[in-house]
């Protein structure tokens, strides 16, 4: 059982310019045991610090930390029963790839047979069994990236923590570290707790994602919820690639006034709007909910607009297009086929049944 | 086609060598006087000192007597007796004050940056004074009287007074223990730079991974600072064999030629009996054994350092 827990959980650091800075902001929630739980945020929002918190290599200012029950306050990282793999892998550089290995297990003052055993259990589970005897430099990233999972996986602890394991590796490794990682927790059958500021990663392997932000928990919950439904524009803005576009509008009716449009928000959704009636709102609308016409088989009669495209990037299977609304610029996306061109005027139907209406002063959404 | 261009651009022309000049000219212009000097003051006089050393130097005439000079050191026994103290100051008190230096480091690097600072600077301040300045205070130090320093500190104690630099069995003894109480500042620095350098999430897995203080220090911190320790054991080394100022200006290297140095020896010779042939095959030989050990130190010590 190794639930970890976080109450209340506060942390300061002392900065010699700004004084007391607030790195972590009373911290609540619960991963459950064998969960794969991925912190994600933009730099310095305090992600790294609750992992690190998690480790005990910080200690919290105030509040709780449980580790499988067990209150873990006080207790030395040696003793939570965890594992850490680095951002910079913290291989001991002048070990051997099975010194490294063995050294925690040596701390522990483990037989040498079992040392053996559980070196060659992690080298076949990771493939890793012809670099044992090779120096840390002597490894290219993607294999120093290994060696520091194998590194964790010897000491079979309850909790691996992750902290951007794969932020030095090139895009395709990435890719390919991403699945291995996904199956390797299914494998072993341990709690995860992985740091990553890269939302791509967040999304493909959490099974839950907490979004940080300024050091507060914006949102916890499924990649799926985190998509469809974030909490807040931070969390709208954030997750997702290219992030959802946010549009300046009044609620007028079931009129939306954009700056140069008029758009029809559906009925069912008027319910939860009638507080903002006939006040300013920020529209959400994600890139993909931006339809070329050309590409419907029907034509609507309502919710269409017709900018001129500022730039268009084709990536292949997709196009990427740009254009103003107001001053708001909105990213949209669609398949390869719809031929889009640059400068010229196209006809664009908005998906308002995927809107999200936005508070612009709170940034709560509505 | 290219291999041609190239060849061409490569041959010897005198415009060529105009363009080379107008772009390389000034680079050669800027190192001529330090080269100049380099020449005159190092190159002229290590040569003339190796034709000296084949020679009966005088000041109006001198004689070539082939290896006269060498043969004559190898078979001296007060040369011999320099060169085993040199050994026995240089075993003595190099590994020690490594590791002197190396455990000061590592009590200074855990405490806050301002004290660290205060440290680094009082230990450092030895090096800054000057060295004659610092051997008169050891003189008073090692004063084989009961008003000597050490004396004091060996009544407090009950011990019995030393001779100190007075007698031929503890004269150069005393001259390594200076070595030891002071003179650490700039290793400190170095230790203190190298130990700054290793990654800080290598102790926090160490941490994790259970290893207890000795054991990173053993396993990490020692071996990471190989590269450190190596340039302090070969420039630690010929310093160590080149000892003269302490020697000199404390014992002139008595009694019974208990603190002679090979430094020493090659003073004296010069200067005191202005046999400068033989001084000069001194400083061969001694140059010799310094290259000799510093290429088996690189050999044998710096196969297993991580840079």
């Amino acid at each position: 059982m190794a639930e970890v827990k976080f109450v209340n959980v506060i942390k300061e650091f002392e900065d010699e310019k700004k004084g007391k800075v607030r790195a972590v902001n009373n911290a609540n929630f619960v991963v459950k045991d064998k969960e794969f739980l991925v912190f994600v945020g933009p730099s310095g929002c305090g992600k790294t610090t609750s992992l690190r918190m998690i480790a005990g290599l910080e200690r919290q200012s105030s509040g709780d930390i449980f580790i499988g029950n067990r209150l873990v306050n006080k207790v030395h990282p040696k003793d939570r029963d965890i594992a850490m793999v680095f951002q910079d892998y913290a291989l001991y550089p002048h070990m051997t790839i099975k010194e490294n290995l063995a050294f925690g297990l040596k701390n522990l003052k483990t037989p040498k047979a079992e040392i053996e055993a559980k070196i060659k259990e992690a080298a076949a589970i990771l493939s890793i069994e012809n670099l044992l005897d090779r120096k840390p430099r002597e490894l290219s990233g993607g294999q120093k990236q290994r060696i520091a999972v194998g590194r964790a996986i010897v000491r079979n602890p309850s909790v691996f923590l992750f902290d951007e394991p794969l932020s030095n590796l090139d895009a395709k490794l990435r890719v390919q570290m991403r699945v291995e990682l996904s199956e390797l927790h299914k494998r072993l059958g341990a709690t995860v707790i992985y740091v990553t500021h890269d939302q791509v990663e967040a999304m493909t392997l959490g099974q839950r994602i907490v979004v940080m932000n300024g050091g507060e928990i914006q949102q916890i919950a499924s990649p799926e919820e985190l998509y469809e439904n974030p909490n807040n524009m931070f969390v709208a803005g954030f997750i997702g690639s290219p992030p959802m576009n946010f549009i300046k509008a009044r609620l007028d009716g079931n009129q939306l006034m954009t700056a140069d449009y008029t758009l029809t928000v559906p009925v069912g959704l008027l319910d939860k709007y009638k507080a903002y009636q006939k006040e300013e709102v920020v529209l959400g609308i994600r890139p993909e909910d931006i339809i070329s016409l050309n590409l419907l088989n029907h034509q609507p009669n309502h919710n269409v607009i017709e900018p001129t495209l500022k730039v268009v990037e084709h990536l292949g299977a997709e196009l990427l297009f740009y254009f103003n609304i107001g001053e708001d610029q909105v990213t949209g996306r669609v398949g390869a086929d719809a031929k889009l061109k640059s400068l010229s005027k196209v006809k664009l139907y908005i998906n308002m049944e995927k809107m999200h209406l936005f508070d612009p002063n709170t940034q709560e959404r509505i | 086609m290219a291999a041609t261009v190239s060849e061409t651009s490569k041959k010897w022309s005198w415009v060529n060598f105009k363009q080379f000049m107008k772009d390389y000219g000034w680079c050669y212009a800027f190192i001529a006087l330090p080269f100049l000097l380099f020449l005159v003051f190092t190159v002229y006089p290590l040569i003339t000192a190796f034709i000296m050393s084949f020679q009966e130097y005088g000041i109006l005439e001198s004689k070539f007597i082939g290896f006269e000079n060498y043969k004559y050191l190898l078979e001296n026994e007060i040369f011999w007796k320099s060169m085993k103290n040199t050994v026995i100051y240089t075993v003595g008190t190099v590994p020690v004050n490594i590791l002197i230096t190396f455990f000061l480091a590592l009590m200074i690097f855990p405490i806050n940056k301002r004290s660290q600072t205060f440290f680094k600077a009082s230990f450092y301040l030895p090096a800054v004074t000057s060295g004659i300045t610092m051997s008169l205070i050891w003189l008073w130090m090692f004063d084989p009287t009961e008003s000597g320093l050490m004396n004091i500190v060996l009544g407090w104690f009950g011990f019995d007074q030393q001779m100190w630099l007075a007698s031929s069995d503890s004269a150069l003894f005393s001259i390594m223990l200076m070595t030891y109480i002071g003179g650490h500042g700039s290793g400190v620095i170095l230790y203190l730079a190298a130990m700054g350098g290793i990654p800080k999430s290598l102790y926090e897995a160490a941490d994790i991974d259970a290893a207890s203080w000795w054991s990173k220090l053993k396993n990490i911190t020692w071996p990471l600072l190989k590269p450190t320790t190596l340039y302090m054991l070969i420039t630690g080394v010929i310093g160590s064999f080149q000892v003269f100022e302490a020697t000199y200006v404390m014992t002139q290297g008595g009694p019974n030629f208990a603190t002679t140095t090979i430094a020493y020896l090659i003073y004296q010779h010069a200067f005191q009996y202005y046999q400068f042939g033989l001084a000069s095959a001194e400083a061969f030989i001694l140059g010799f054994v310094i290259i000799i050990i510093s290429v088996l130190q690189f050999k044998y010590m710096s196969s297993d350092v991580e840079y």
